[in-house]
């Protein structure tokens, strides 16, 4: 069943995914706390590019 | 050296909870299963997210992302990390998403991660790199950033 699955992850850009709760015990906290500051002095250092829509 | 087919195209399966922001799955490899969380974390910003991802320590219950895991799977591993931002985007459509390396080695990886997979992803989503000059500017294949910027087309 996971190998038929796969299969069709892999062709697929929309994944399949599956709802685990027990996930909600990260919120609240932040994982990764360096790499959020350093995201957070790029984006205020320099402004987000314009699209060209 | 011969390069196996459609390997980039390879992905794990995931789970995430209702709000995807929170992903993990199992990477799979050399050096044995290893357990993997992907975290959308707000920034300072409203709607930008800082995409990071690690190891997790089921003893500690602490992750890591400065580790080196040398499974031999690391493009499987971005693949499926890539693949969550279209999850990610449909629940969060006008949200950008910036991705820092936590070493150059490991920016080297996601610079060679979205060139490899240039083609598809640039359909759906604009890329930008976060160049030495501290400017975004898209995506250029073989041009060296420091961050990258993704925000659905």
């Amino acid at each position: 069943m996971d190998k038929i699955l796969i299969k069709k992850l892999n062709k697929s850009k929309l994944p399949i995914i599956a709802i685990d709760k027990n996930l909600e015990k990260f919120r609240g906290r932040v994982l990764f706390p360096e790499k959020l500051e350093l995201a957070n002095k790029i984006i205020a250092k320099s402004k987000l590019p314009v699209l060209n829509k | 050296m011969r390069k196996k087919r459609g390997v980039k195209n390879e992905k794990y399966l995931y789970k995430s909870e209702d709000k995807f922001e929170f992903f993990e799955f199992y990477s799979q490899g050399t050096k044995g299963v290893i357990k993997k969380v992907i975290e959308y974390q707000p920034t300072s910003e409203p709607n930008i997210y800082n995409l990071a991802f690690g190891d997790f320590d089921e003893k500690t219950n602490q992750i890591n992302d400065m580790t080196v895991t040398n499974n031999g799977d690391s493009l499987k591993v971005l693949a499926t990390v890539a693949s969550t931002i279209y999850a990610f985007i449909e629940k969060h459509p006008n949200s950008w998403i910036v991705a820092t390396g936590s070493t150059d080695a490991r920016t080297r990886l996601y610079r060679m991660g979205i060139t490899n997979n240039l083609v598809e992803i640039s359909k759906d989503f604009y890329i930008f790199g976060y160049t030495k000059a501290e400017v975004w500017e898209e995506f250029v294949v073989g041009n060296d950033y420091d961050a990258f910027l993704v925000t659905k087309k």
